[in-house]
């Protein structure tokens, strides 16, 4: 029993560290419009 | 025109590929492993030959080094025979310990190219490339994706655990790598990744070249578990080549009185992209369109158009993000 509440408590830990590295940070926004081009590159010789 | 090529590891062997595809060019190949050397140049022809040391090379104008980190040694002896090197290295530590030998190979009077690969590389390219269009700089943000052979997958397995640097005002900014999440948005399709404070080369080349920004950063994707896993021995042997990669590079600053954002970008799989920048830079360095001194792609000296299109013709394509809205 006690291990299991050990086990438990870690999952648990575990989970609080992982969602705050997960929070952290932004999150960004996809692309509302738009899109990727192709570049186009003018030679200067 | 001889070039030498020192690893035959993922990116010496796509630069060889590329230098054998180019007119008039022989390559003399060296690698650690003389056997792998020789299947390389067997599979690539007769115009590549293989050296058993970068001493033993003769006649050789222009050096890539295509092996992993430790760039410097080799560097400066090649320097000290008037030999032009083309780094791809991808290491902060080679990267700065390599601009450092500036006055010694301006005193040689050859150049000496920092990071001539996908990223840094390609990224510094576009940088530059993009900072065309802006009055002034302001700040300069580069991602990356992807990881091309084993010696580029240890170094981004390393680079979530060190310390990233980034320019701020006026002054480098140490954070934790693997630290401060950004969605990203690549080319498709790579499309959006999570992003990472890493201990990468960009930075250091970038202020080189951009020291009126007043931000300069620099991320690389990654995922939970290489996040996890960064900071232990890596637990496999890395892949041999790695999938699709891609770069991504945000300036911005004003542009006529007002503020404008660009944003370029990449896709390829790194260590081809990698080993045709490094070609197509050799080449040009052979043409003498390069000066004596040591400096990276971004460097506003450079034929930056022209290598962009030698790249395109050779298969390696960069996009313009058109649009508005959040990237």
């Amino acid at each position: 029993m006690k291990a299991l509440r050990r086990a438990l408590l870690a999952l648990v830990a575990a989970g609080l560290v992982a969602a705050a590295m997960r929070l952290r940070g932004k999150g960004g926004v996809p692309p509302q419009s738009g899109g990727w081009r192709e570049l186009v590159v003018n030679e200067p010789r | 025109m001889r070039v030498g090529v020192l690893g035959a590891g993922a990116v010496g062997t796509r630069a060889v590929r590329q230098l054998v595809a180019s007119p008039n060019v022989e390559v003399v190949l060296v690698d650690p492993d003389g056997a792998r050397a020789q299947r390389v140049a067997t599979a690539l022809g007769r115009q590549v030959s293989v050296a058993p040391t970068s001493a033993a090379m003769a006649g050789v104008r222009v050096v890539v080094l295509a092996q992993p980190a430790g760039h410097v040694a080799e560097a400066t002896a090649l320097i000290d025979r008037g030999v032009a090197v083309v780094s791809a290295c991808d290491s902060p530590e080679d990267a700065a310990e390599l601009l450092a030998l500036d006055a010694r190979a301006i005193g040689a009077g050859v150049p000496v190219v920092v990071g001539a690969g996908f990223s840094p590389g390609l990224s510094c390219l576009l940088a530059r490339f993009a900072s065309r269009s802006f009055d002034v700089v302001d700040e300069v943000y580069v991602a990356k994706h992807g990881t091309g052979g084993p010696a580029c997958a240890r170094q981004h397995h390393d680079s979530l655990a060190g310390t990233s640097l980034s320019w701020r005002v006026d002054g480098w900014l140490s954070r934790p790598a693997g630290s401060g999440r950004e969605l990203c948005w690549f080319p498709e399709p790579v499309g959006g990744r999570d992003c990472y404070r890493a201990e990468t080369a960009e930075p250091l080349l970038l202020h080189d070249a951009f020291p009126e920004a007043t931000r300069i950063a620099a991320r690389t994707s990654a995922t939970r578990r290489d996040r996890l896993t960064s900071r232990l021995p890596m637990m496999r042997p890395p892949h041999a080549e790695g999938g699709l990669g891609a770069v991504r590079v945000e300036l911005r600053g004003p542009r006529l009185g007002a503020r404008e954002i660009e944003v370029l970008g990449a896709i390829d799989r790194p260590a081809i992209g990698a080993g045709a920048v490094a070609a197509v830079v050799a080449l040009e360095v052979l043409a003498g369109a390069f000066p004596s001194g040591a400096y990276g792609l971004a460097d506003p000296r450079l034929p930056t158009e022209h290598l962009l299109a030698e790249l395109a013709r050779r298969g390696v394509k960069a996009a313009r993000f058109t649009g508005t809205g959040g990237m």
